[in-house]
């Protein structure tokens, strides 16, 4: 499903931000990726989403061959992955319900699709009785439920979760790591770029680390940090 | 999959109101800028219809009797073009003069029905080599049989036609700068309303909305700003006619009665304008959206 060779980015500037990265996760798979602040976590999931370029190797995404991918299929791409942030990236004047519906408007979704699939999403995320708040009148955990919400209500492939407990407590951070592993149940690949050594050691999943932009470990039922 | 014309309907309304204050502001420039323009085209219509015969710096006009003779025309054409001093001369004969006076007095439908070609003289358009010969030439031709009479070009057209000249300059040299501020404006306005919806243009980008349906309800608000200046302009140009309109009647001053633009010349400008504004504004939220759009 994802699928990167030898892949370099330097940042203009001079910044080396991954060297020879070379990573494989077939469908169905949740890798959790961790690394020191700086080691080029965000920027492997920016590439995945063709925010950026990669200026040596092939990035692959369900197949494709991202750097040779046209502009104008970039939309194509990202319908096929979701995508959720340690910032929530909610629209403030939206409700949960708008917010979520706003995904599958925008990408031209009939009005009958997005009045029967958004209940149904914000229903699995645990939100169903609060589609009609605003971001401010919701708690961390709960924003980050409508996050999860509109990147899944497409069905992706792919979802990247960018430290998506970052801003939680340890409790809801777990609440939030049993909705992606649902997710991930529904044969979604997931790839989370995290520092939450608790959950990463309470999963035993598959963990990528990265330091100075190089792949250090790689290994199945790992842990947050190497002999730990 | 094509772009929801209800969405960019919403989009673009709801950007409009936003940014009202701006709108205003470029909407106005572009409506005061393009009703100069339009105040200069009427002028030059007005103008050069009024003094038609005179176009081309001719400055001395024979008019023959209507029915004056083939000969007699004939032997006044070659007077004329071994003139030394004439340096050309055109005939214009009963049919183009008829077309000329329709033309001339398109608003006076009773006085074009009264008048038909047989009734209108034909006549020479004269252009000298150096004017001040007007009176010597004039003097040679009148008299001559089937000559019914020389008219000069006063000083008073010609004075006419270059002030209205220096004055259409002014106004479109002024219109053109107030046609590149108000595409600034427009640009600046767009530009407002990216950064004000700058989340949602983020979150469209992350979901995979694809680039035109991001740009075009940007796009859509310079057009409808530059459109609405259009039309603003158009309707001021209809107070402007009929203003003149009315002055003319008023002061009965029956020579300027051609100076009214009939209504069909008039509509034209008004779609020119509209053309313009919907130009300007498109411009401007063009390199907008191609400047601080990054999609
Ligand atoms: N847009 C950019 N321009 C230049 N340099 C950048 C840019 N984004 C990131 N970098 C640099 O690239 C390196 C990797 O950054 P990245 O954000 O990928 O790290 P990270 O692993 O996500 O860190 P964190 O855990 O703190 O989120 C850093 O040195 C960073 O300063
Ligand atoms: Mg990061």
């Amino acid at each position: 499903m994802i699928r990167l060779e030898n892949v370099t980015k330097t940042y203009k500037g001079g910044v080396t931000a991954l060297s020879g990265v070379s990573i494989h996760i077939p469908k169905g798979e949740l890798v959790f990726l961790v690394g020191p602040s700086g080691s080029g976590k965000s920027t492997l999931l920016r590439l995945l989403l063709r925010e950026e370029l990669a200026d040596g190797g092939t990035v692959w995404v369900g197949g494709k061959d991202l750097s040779s991918m046209g502009k104008w299929k970039v939309p194509q791409l990202r319908r096929s992955m979701g995508c959720v942030f340690q910032d929530f990236r909610l629209l403030p004047n939206k409700t949960a319900h708008e917010n979520v519906a706003f995904a599958l408007e925008v990408i031209g979704r009939p009005r009958h699709v997005v009045a029967a699939q958004v209940p149904q999403v914000l229903e699995l995320v645990g939100l169903g009785g609060k589609a009609h708040r605003r971001p401010h009148e919701l708690s961390g955990g709960e924003q980050q439920r409508v996050a999860i919400a509109r990147a899944f209500v497409n069905r992706p492939l792919v979802l990247l979760a960018d430290e998506p407990t970052g801003n939680l407590d340890p409790d809801t951070s777990r609440g939030i790591m049993k909705l992606l592993e649902r997710i991930n149940r529904t044969g979604t690949t997931v790839l989370m770029a995290t520092h939450d050594a608790t959950i990463v050691d309470a999963m035993r999943r598959r963990v990528v680390e990265l330091d100075h932009g190089r792949v250090t470990r790689d290994e199945y039922r790992g842990v947050y940090s190497y002999g730990a | 999959m094509g772009i929801s014309v209800q969405y960019t309907v919403r989009q673009t309304m709801s950007n409009l109101w936003r940014n009202r204050l701006m709108t205003i502001a470029a909407t106005l420039t572009v409506a005061v800028s393009l009703s100069l323009v339009g105040a200069a085209i009427l002028l030059q219509q007005g103008v050069s219809r009024a003094a038609g015969v005179w176009k081309g710096g001719v400055q001395l006009i024979v008019f023959m009797q209507p029915q004056a003779s083939q000969a007699d025309t004939a032997a006044t054409a070659s007077l004329l073009a071994s003139d030394s001093m004439v340096r050309s001369s055109r005939y214009v004969n009963q049919q183009q003069s008829y077309v000329e006076f329709k033309n001339l007095f398109a608003g006076q439908k009773d006085l074009i029905s009264a008048v038909t070609p047989a009734d209108l003289p034909p006549s020479f358009r004269v252009t000298l080599r150096t004017a001040k010969d007007a009176g010597a030439v004039g003097a040679r031709l009148g008299g001559r049989p089937g000559v019914k009479k020389v008219a000069y070009n006063q000083a008073g057209i010609r004075a006419m036609l270059k002030v209205t000249g220096a004055l259409q300059d002014v106004i479109v040299g002024l219109a053109v700068v107030l046609l590149v501020s108000a595409s600034v404006l427009i640009l600046n306005t767009i530009r407002m309303a990216i950064f004000g919806r700058r989340r949602e243009v983020a979150v469209m980008k992350l979901v995979g909305a694809s680039n035109w349906f991001i740009r075009v309800p940007f796009m859509m608000e310079g057009l409808v700003q530059g459109l609405l200046g259009g039309a603003l302009a158009a309707i001021v140009l209809v107070g402007v006619r009929s203003g003149v309109q009315s002055l003319v009647a008023r002061f009965q001053v029956n020579a300027l009665n051609a100076v009214v633009v009939p209504g069909h010349e008039a509509l034209l400008t008004q779609l020119l304008l509209l053309l313009i504004g919907s130009v300007v504004g498109a411009a401007g939220s063009a390199l907008a959206v191609h400047r601080f759009l990054d999609v």
